[in-house]
């Protein structure tokens, strides 16, 4: 062991041999541009992109709003929207196909749709929905939209829940204040119905407290990011409503304790002190009329009646209702863009795809025209009577077929492990993944007209291929990032390959659905080619 | 004989470097010709012109009929190269080499077949034929790219330095083999650093230095060239240091090299200096091993035209 670190004679660690050896790796290095430079660009690029993007948001995602109704809470919905700065309206239409359509266009991302009759809806207590369409390719705007649009949507419908609950208990204390008077007034006339009369009133005031609660825990819980929590003393007492009631206290949390948990927990405790005060108003209601029959027997006034009896009927609707309704008058329903039971990776495979062939295609390069380049066969070749465009057609034919068969097996291994649907043509599929082989040989072919050995052309390739490998969304949301690099997507081949796929596999569109995918890829082909039988010279100097 | 290869005024600048400069040369039917010239002198610039594989900055040249300029095609489908480097395809076998080289001359599959065995065999492969290029030794290697070179058949071989670099039996088989196709009416231009090899299979030889030539002719008629006095080789048995200066200044010394105990004359003129010299020695008593006359070697001629300074 020993011997293997050691020679006799020799020193372990030669400081002087080791300098010269840095020196030399620095020289090797330094000399060589071709390296230099993407070895310098990387981790630029690396900060840029994760810099950007981690932590960030997509924001101005394109959004259509179907608008069926035109109602002040309509307009308060669309006003939240607007004023969130993830979102940028770019159509307000009246109905679900002509934003489907924009959708499938690409102009738009989301579809949010205010169904007819929203406004009365919610006003009459009845539950409303508004539902939220998303186009799920990038599935990082997919899960921000919805995410924010179910936020605006709760935070509005606390808002009306909180609103509603506030007059009613305003309802509820006017009802006990007049059935306190009533007592006060007629202490004699009603001497045998006080207890019940009392009873009644305190059941009132009871539910006074209780709506008051539900009200100050649904204001609370609207602004973000921070979020209340209602902690209870002990979970034993959790099952008694008016006892938990009683001890709870509100707690401010951060929002890092989990917004969402701390406001399924207001709503929960919410809903038991709905249901508890409607309990309570049911209770007020059948002692107050037990006792307006009493007074009708013992006297002929109608006093009570019309003082007590009617504002309690008057809130009889709200003790009736079911306490969800009360408190979720707005709800959000999410549908997927396409198909259904799309998940993240249905969405990544094409993008996957498009990379795959691109990372292949352009670095199988290095070995074919690169590598031959440097152990001379291809001297030989050139040597032989043997054309430009032959050696050139040649080589990307070949890549071509081989790249056909990997994405096959691309697609079918993405089948076998995650049950991928191919929705669209197969056939169509082909040609754009024949184009894009194309172009990602050609891009292969003109890189390796610029250097001489392999290790330079890895180099270089790498220029190329790290922007198309986080810019083609498969790692990063490209909404997230800043734009300029946005503006560098836009002349990647890869990112009108990855929509072009994501059309046909996903959505099943048709060639005319990727139309203008399709033209941008032919005219990368066709510039490319034309440059790389430019610059593909036989000298070899 | 006629030519075969008509070179005028043909020049190759890289930027501000001039690697060949207007050389007019011509090579005749049949024969083996021979180039020499220390590196860099423009020996594979001027080959990778004539082969096609780069273009002229000015000059002409006229290859088995065909204009340089105009129809390299044509050119290319009558010559065969023996690059520096092997140029084989090193994931093929020898077999499978020469089948897709000989695709790209055009030729049929049955010509392919009936030509790479007999060249297999020419050039001792046959037997494995069936093995990778890329595990070959260097001599294998190079005699598997002079098979595929001449796969075509072709008028003129070029060979650029096709010995440099193998032990002597490789060395030997490659001349032999180049001897061989020569004999069979094969035009061949070669390149080489090894003036004995020149001298033995070159009809004709053409110096190049600089980027120009600087002679040409057969061996004998440069050797001839060179020397119009002789070399003398003076072995003596102590160092003679100071003695150089002496000897220097002779009237018939035109030259003098010493290494070791062994001093060189270059002699002017064709008078016989034994004795005078053997007596310069007696008087300075100075122990003389041997005088013997040198035959002039190529490298010999070689030196006195290139001089003898180093080449990058």
């Amino acid at each position: 062991m020993a011997k293997q670190i050691q020679e006799k004679g020799e020193k372990v660690l030669d400081f002087h041999k080791i300098a010269a050896i840095m020196q030399k790796n620095f020289i090797v290095l330094v000399r060589d541009k071709t390296r230099i430079i993407p070895l310098l660009l990387f981790p630029i690029f690396m900060i840029t992109v994760f810099g950007f993007t981690s932590g960030n948001t997509p924001k101005h995602i394109p959004t259509a709003i179907v608008v069926a109704d035109n109602s002040p809470l309509s307009q308060q919905l669309q006003q939240d929207i607007a004023g969130s700065d993830i979102f940028s309206i770019k159509r307000l239409v009246g109905t679900e196909a002509e934003a489907k359509k924009l959708l499938d266009s690409g102009t738009v991302r989301v579809i949010v749709e205010i169904p007819p009759g929203l406004g009365e809806d919610v006003e009459s207590s009845q539950q409303a929905s508004v539902t939220v369409i998303v186009d799920e390719s990038d599935s990082s705007i997919a899960v921000t939209a919805q995410t924010t649009l179910s936020k605006i949507i709760s935070v509005e419908s606390n808002k009306i829940a909180a609103q509603k609950i506030i007059s009613f208990q305003q309802a509820v204390g006017n009802a006990g204040g007049k059935l306190q008077a009533e007592i006060a007034s007629q202490p004699d006339s009603y001497g045998v119905i006080a207890a019940d009369t009392i009873a009644a009133q305190s059941l009132l005031v009871q539910s006074k407290q209780l709506t008051d609660r539900t009200s100050q825990a649904l204001l609370l819980s609207i602004p973000p990011p921070a979020v209340y929590v209602v902690q209870s003393p002990s979970s034993a007492n959790a099952k008694d409503t008016m006892n938990l009631t009683a001890n709870s206290t509100y707690v401010e949390q951060s929002a890092a304790a989990g917004p969402t948990e701390a406001q399924a927990a207001i709503m929960q405790q919410s809903s038991s002190l709905v249901a508890a005060a409607s309990a309570n108003i049911g209770k007020a209601t059948v002692i107050a009329a037990q006792a307006d029959s009493q007074v009708k027997a013992s006297k002929s006034e109608p006093a009570y009646s019309e003082n007590v009896a009617v504002p309690l009927y008057a809130i009889h609707a709200f003790a009736t209702a079911d306490a969800n309704t009360i408190l979720r008058p707005l709800s959000y329903d999410q549908k997927p863009g396409y198909g259904t039971g799309k998940r993240p990776i249905d969405f990544l495979i094409p993008s996957i795809i498009a990379l795959t062939i691109f990372q292949g295609a352009a670095m199988g390069m290095g070995r074919a025209v690169a590598g031959e380049k440097r152990d001379g066969s291809l001297t030989r070749v050139f040597l032989t009577p043997t054309s430009n465009a032959t050696i050139i057609m040649g080589t990307i034919f070949f890549y071509v077929i081989f790249e056909m068969f990997r994405a096959a097996f691309l697609i079918g291994v993405s089948m076998l492990l995650f049950n991928i649907q191919i929705e669209g043509s197969i056939l169509i599929i082909v040609l754009i993944l024949m184009i894009f082989t194309g172009i990602s040989i050609s891009i292969g072919m003109i890189l390796s007209s610029m250097v001489k050995t392999e290790q330079q052309y890895m180099g270089m390739a790498m220029l190329v291929s790290m922007p198309s490998m986080f810019l083609a969304g498969v790692f990063f949301p490209l909404q997230a990032m800043p734009k300029l690099l946005q503006l560098l997507a836009q002349i990647l081949p890869i990112t009108y390959a990855g929509e072009a796929l994501r059309s046909v596999m996903i959505k099943g569109f048709g060639i005319t659905g990727i139309i203008s995918p399709l033209l941008i890829l032919l005219l990368f082909l066709s510039v490319l080619l034309f440059t790389v039988f430019m610059v593909f010279k036989r000298d070899i100097e | 004989m006629k030519n075969i290869i008509e070179i005028k005024g043909l020049t190759k600048k890289f930027g501000n470097f001039t690697a060949v400069d207007r050389m007019n040369l011509n090579v005749r039917e049949g024969e083996i010709f021979g180039f020499l010239g220390p590196n860099g002198a423009g020996k594979t610039t001027t080959i990778s012109m004539l082969t096609t594989l780069i273009r002229p900055t000015a000059g002409e040249a006229k290859i088995a009929g065909h204009d340089l300029a105009t129809e390299g095609v044509y050119i290319r489908g009558s010559i065969g190269v023996v690059p520096q480097t092997f140029a084989l395809f090193p994931e093929l076998t020898a077999q499978e080499n020469l089948n897709y080289i000989g695709k790209l001359y055009g030729l049929s599959d049955s010509v392919i077949k009936e030509r790479s065995n007999s060249l297999l065999k020419t050039v001792g492969l046959i037997e494995h034929r069936d093995r990778i290029a890329g595990v070959f030794s260097g001599g294998m290697k190079q005699r598997l790219s002079l098979a595929a070179s001449i796969i075509s058949n072709p008028k003129i071989l070029f060979m650029d330095e096709p010995t440099t670099g193998l032990d002597p039996q490789s060395r030997i088989a490659i001349r032999e083999l180049t001897e061989h196709l020569n004999k069979q009416g094969m035009t061949i231009v070669y390149t080489t650093h090894d003036m004995d090899e020149a001298d033995k299979i070159c009809d004709r030889i053409t110096i190049m230095d600089n980027g120009r030539i600087i002679a040409d002719g057969t061996s004998e008629e440069l050797k001839e060239m060179v020397h119009s006095g002789y070399v003398l080789e003076v072995e003596v048995e102590n160092e003679t240091k100071h003695l150089i200066a002496e000897l220097k200044a002779l009237p018939y010394v035109a030259h003098l090299n010493q290494e070791a105990n062994i001093l060189t004359l270059t002699i002017k003129g064709k008078k016989d200096v034994f004795y005078s010299l053997s007596d310069f020695f007696k008087r300075r008593n100075c122990q003389v091993v041997e005088i013997r006359r040198k035959v002039p070697s190529l490298e010999d001629v070689f030196i006195h035209l290139t001089k003898k300074d180093l080449r990058d």
